[in-house]
Formats: C-alpha cells, structure tokens, sequence
C-alpha cells in the first residue's frame, strides 16, 4: 500500500543519509546578464529557430496582427486566441476551435533572454499555444528578464497549474538524425515584440 | 525486474558480439549519433563556464542527496497543497498497481505517454496493454520503437540506432505511407496518427526531469512538444517519478534545465519546458482535471545506502556518457540488457538491482574516463566502476578462470624476471598460442579480440630504442 510504502521509503532514505555528512547548497548559481535583454532574447530565440515580429506603432497592434497573419504562408483564415489577451491585440480574423485554427495567438507572461524563452501560463489555455501549426505571442513591453532564473523568481509568487516555457519551433531529430520542425507542437514560433 | 532480466544482462558479452557481428548497421548508427551529440555538447559547454556550472550541479544534487527525507516530504506538502495527489511506490510492481488503479479510477481507455526512462524500468506498458488499455508512444524516436516492439538503445535518442531506410520500410508497412518518403513526410504520417490519440486519450503518462521541492513543481524538458501535448490534453495526468529527481527550489531549477540541454544536445535549453503544479484551478484553464505524482524508489534507497553508489543518483539522464563511450558507441544501448545502459548504466544498474544481478556490467568499460568528464553532475565513473569490480571480486562473482588469471597476472607482474619471460613467451606465441598455452585465458580470450603481439617485446624494443 502507498501509505505503508511512504512511510518504508521515508525510513530508509532517512537511514540511508544518517551515517553521511550533509553537503551544503552552494547557492546561487552565477550566470551572466545581457545588459540589453530584449537584444540578446531576439538573438537567441531566433538562433533556436524562433522567429521575432516588430508591431508597427503607426497602426493599432490588432489591425497590425490581422496583416500579419494574413501574410503567413499557408495564410491563416482562422484563428484561436487565447482568452486574456486583451481586446486592442486581438486580430480582426474568424476566431476558430484551436484544433482547426491556421495560428494560435497567445500573451506571454514575460521572457528570458539567456534561454531564448517564452513564459506561457496555462491560464493563456494550452490548446491554443500547442495545437495550431504556428503560435504567434504578444510579448508585453518590459517582460524580457536577462535571465531565465530571475523570471522564475518573480513568477514562483504566482505560479499558475501549469507553465510552458517555448524557445523554439516544434522539432526532432529522430529519424535519419535529419531534423524535422513542426512534429508535434507548433512548426513556428513567433514572438511579437511592441 | 522481469525474469529474463538477469539472463539479458549476464550475456552482455556474447549480445555485445552478436550485434557487431551480425547487424554492423547499428554500430555505424550508434557511433554516427553519439558523436554528434558529443560534438553538440562540446559546443554547449564551451558557450558557458561549464566547469563552474558542473561544480554547483553537483553540490546542488548532493546537498539534495544528503537532505533527502526534508526534500520528500516538502514536495509532498507542496503538491498536494497545490491540488495534485501523490502516491509511493516501493517497488515496480507496486509502481504498476499505483498507475492500474489510477486508470480503474478514472476510467481510462486510451493513453499517451511521454518519454519516461522510469516507465520502462517499471515495465509499465505490458501491464496497461494487458488491461485492454491503447498505449501511445508519443515521442517520434518511442513511437517508432513501440512499433517494432522494441526497447530504447540511448536516453535521448531512444531510435538512434535505426537508420532512415528502415524507418522508412516501417512506416510503408504499418501506416501506409508511400515507399522512400524523406523524414519529413515520415513524421508527417506519425503526426497524423498521434494527434488523434493526444485528442482522444483519457490519460498522459509522463516521467519527470525534476520535482521542485519548494512549490511541488514537476519539471519536464523536451523539443518535439509531445509532452507538453501528453500534460494538457488528457483529463488526467500521472508523472512516474524517482525519489533521487528533487530539487530544493525553482532558483536551482533554471541552472538544472540550462544544464541538462546543454550536456544532452548542447542547446540552451530545451524548445519545450513543462513545468506543473497541479491539476487546472482557473477557469481559462484547459489542462487536467487531476494530477498525480507516483515517486518511485526500486531500488534507489539501496543506492543511497552504499558507500560510494549513491553519487550515481545525481544523474540526471542527459545521455552525455553514452555519446561519450568508445565502449557505448560499438553497440548501443541493447547489448547492455537493462533500461539503464552505457557507462552510468554499469554503476547503476548494480546500485538498483544488486551487484550480482548487473554482472558483468562494472566490467564493460574501458575506464578512459570520457563519461566522468562529460557529466554534468560529475559522476566519477571510473571510480566508480572500480568499486564494483572490487567487490565483485571480494564477493566471489567474477569467474574463477578470471579470477586465478589476474592473480597469477599479479604475482608475474611484480616479479620483474618472471614478467619479462611471460612477455617473451607471449610474442613469440601469437594471440592463440597464449590463449593455448594458458588455458585459463581461454574464457576471457573468447569474447575478446586479441591485438597480434609484436615479435619483440616492449622491454626489447626500449633497450634498442624504439624504432
């Protein structure tokens, strides 16, 4: 039984460290920080296969995504959004189930620059940022962190059921050692920065 | 541990000979693969401090190692508090009933799995198959293995002894798709199927990467996102964790993630990172509505008990050893007869399943110490390894043929006259003659390839000059 079993395995891993000095936690480990992180996020996601967007400030940033999608080959006709990505950024498309959709589009939680990291909270629904061939994300001005660490850091205080953290299209490399994008999540990723 | 375990690992010799001889495809597709990796980590560690991050890997591992039972039970505090329900399991077999009845409870039809090295060591799919329960491997690499019936040969790159042709054969036969297709089509076709199954089952089946301590957080890295997929889709979600896989804090948990990638792939990071708390609490969230934890011990609390054994549990299966073995690299991960292969597999595997069940697997090295310096938790293998033979030794388990050689190699070799008349009868004899002459060699010669001796000894040829 599970109970009888926790208690068995607790006993002996207790038994197990008794006899063996305690190693200290060495603490923080040190990583650099880009001085410029949204720089040095754009260089990284896109060195990992990600692509980077730039909305037009001239033209509200829904008008903008509507073009933009519009543009993508195979051009998207319909679209899942997720539900808190407010009304000014949302496209001007048919808003269709995830499943059938051309593009997801999604609002980021924030960034991390050293991994090249979109912070996805499942809140933002996860069919939409897994299941069309291209996800498309808002990237909230301010949200890039230098370091992936620091975000953790700051989201631990509210951390949602489930977070995804995307640094790259969809691929593998498991048949022929040939590299394949787009096997089972989304063949693009798309960062929108404002 | 199924039956035929110990028979499978006993013959490493004999299988390891098997697949070299009669199927060269796969040591040209292992040696192809692992030395790409290795190449890709060289390149991911070279971008970072990897000696100062390794050092701070292993102290992290270690402290969690030696503080075990306060990490164990913060996790479960944490989980549970965050709506997942977390269960024990001292062994396989409980591993399976903890999962069956999950699946009784939740009335599972139909199953996704992502890749999980721990499933395979509790032999998880046989029993949901037996149950009349649709098992889909989700990875790429797994999906096509499940289709051959057959288990991993690496940690990583579960398929990487499979060539592009005979993927392709597959796919015509199994799935109908066209003769010749690139990978690109081929993965094409097993998306189509998988997709259906992602949508369909009841349950995702994942392992874990790490379990935060400090939030209840299981960690999961990948690049192909069928995980992500196996975590969101199903109502239910079940992680089958080992108990050595805590992490104190979310703070250690973004080195640990930069660090498994680079040492497996030399990425970054990995494309998709899960990190999950709990089953779904927001209204707008779409993902499981339970979540359960099964932390495995099998054998790893005996592990932690040994004298030297319990820093192999700081592994985190980034697979850098295997793609560094020149041992590895001639056959794969099948000839070593246990989910756990290559140079951490042959410290391990001894760990979990007891020294005499894993002979002769301490002994299927060549102690170059390419694994101790590709870890990224600095496991000393080769130490490590000679720890085990020790105690084979001491415990009467190699064989005595083996054993009577070694020492009669020792009473010669610190004779300096006698040495020198062993090496002179050896090169002029040739490798049969001294298998012939000693016949106590025979059996170790049997498995072995022996490089022709030189006519001259070393001793001669150092007098002269080496030439």
């Amino acid at each position: 039984m599970s109970a009888a079993s926790r208690e068995r395995i607790m006993a002996r891993v207790a038994r197990a460290t008794a006899s063996r000095a305690g190693v200290p936690h060495p603490g923080a480990l040190a990583t650099p920080a880009a001085d410029d992180a949204v720089d040095a996020f754009v260089k990284r996601f896109t060195s990992s296969g990600g692509e980077v967007a730039k909305a037009d400030p001239g033209r509200p940033p829904g008008e903008w995504l509507t073009g933009f999608l519009r543009k993508l080959e195979p051009q998207v006709t319909g679209v899942a959004v997720a539900p808190d990505v407010p009304p000014e950024l949302r496209p001007g498309l048919p808003e269709v189930a995830a499943a059938q959709a051309g593009a997801g589009v999604s609002l980021a939680w924030g960034a991390a620059a050293d991994t090249g990291s979109l912070i996805l909270p499942s809140t933002g629904t996860r069919a939409v940022q897994l299941l069309p061939p291209a996800h498309v994300v808002w990237v909230p001005d301010g949200r890039v962190f230098a370091r992936l660490e620091d975000a953790l850091r700051e989201l631990e205080a509210e951390l949602p059921a489930a977070v995804g953290l995307h640094s790259g299209p969809s691929k593998s490399a498991d048949i022929g050692r040939t590299v394949v994008t787009g096997v089972h999540g989304p063949g693009r990723c798309i960062a929108v920065l404002s | 541990m199924p039956a035929d375990m110990h028979t499978r690992i006993r013959d490493y010799a004999s299988r390891s000979g098997e697949i070299i001889r009669e199927d060269p495809g796969v040591r040209e597709a292992v040696t192809g693969a692992t030395i790409a990796f290795d190449q890709k980590r060289l390149q991911g560690y070279s971008e970072v401090d990897a000696d100062g991050w390794r050092r701070w890997a292993e102290g992290v591992k270690s402290h969690t190692l030696t503080h075990l039972d306060r990490y164990l039970a913060g996790a479960e505090t944490q989980l549970e508090a965050n709506g997942a329900e977390v269960h024990w399991a001292a062994d396989a077999a409980e591993a399976r009933e903890i999962v069956m009845s999950l699946a009784a409870r939740h009335s599972v039809k139909s199953v996704v799995k992502g890749k999980s090295m721990v499933t395979e060591e509790i032999d998880l799919n046989p029993a949901l198959e037996a149950a009349g329960i649709e098992v889909y491997e989700t990875d790429l690499g797994e999906y096509i293995l499940q289709l051959l019936d057959e288990p991993p040969s690496h940690i990583l790159g579960p398929a990487i002894h499979k060539s592009l042709q005979q993927v392709q054969e597959l796919f015509t036969d199994r799935l109908g798709s066209e003769p010749g297709g690139d990978p690109d089509t081929l993965a094409r076709a097993a998306r189509r199927v998988l997709r259906d199954a992602f949508i369909q089952s009841d349950m995702g089946i994942t392992g874990g990467n790490f379990l935060v301590a400090e939030t209840g957080t299981v960690a999961l890295i990948e690049n192909e996102g069928n995980i992500r997929l196996t975590t969101s889709l199903p109502r239910v979600h079940v992680a089958v964790v080992g108990i050595e896989k805590l992490l104190p804090r979310m703070a250690d948990l973004s080195g640990f993630l930069q660090l498994t990638a680079r040492a497996a792939t030399g990425q970054p990071i990995g494309c998709f990172v899960s990190l999950i708390q709990g089953p779904a609490a927001h209204p707008d969230d779409d993902g499981p509505e339970a979540v359960h934890v099964v932390l495995v011990d099998n054998g790893r609390t005996d592990v932690l008990a040994h004298e030297h054994a319990w820093e192999a549990l700081r592994c985190l299966r980034c697979g850098a050893c295997l793609n560094a073995c020149p041992v590895y690299r001639q056959t794969g991960g099948h000839a070593y007869g246990y989910v756990y292969s290559g140079p951490i597999g042959s410290v391990l595997d001894p760990g979990l399943l007891g020294l005499h069940e894993a002979m002769p697997l301490p002994f299927a090295s060549s102690l170059c110490g390419a694994c101790e310096d590709a870890c990224p938790v600095r496991i000393p293998i080769p130490e490590m390894l000679l720890e085990w033979r020790r105690e084979a030794q001491e415990e009467g388990l190699t064989p005595w043929k083996e054993r009577a050689a070694l020492k009669g190699l020792a009473s010669v070799a610190t004779r300096p006259g006698l040495y020198r008349l062993a090496g002179k009868i050896g090169s002029r004899l040739g490798a049969t003659g001294v298998a012939r002459a000693l016949p106590m060699l025979g059996e170790w010669a049997a498995d072995r390839a022996l490089p022709q001796p030189s006519r001259r000894t070393f001793r001669e040829l150092w007098r002269e000059g080496i030439e």
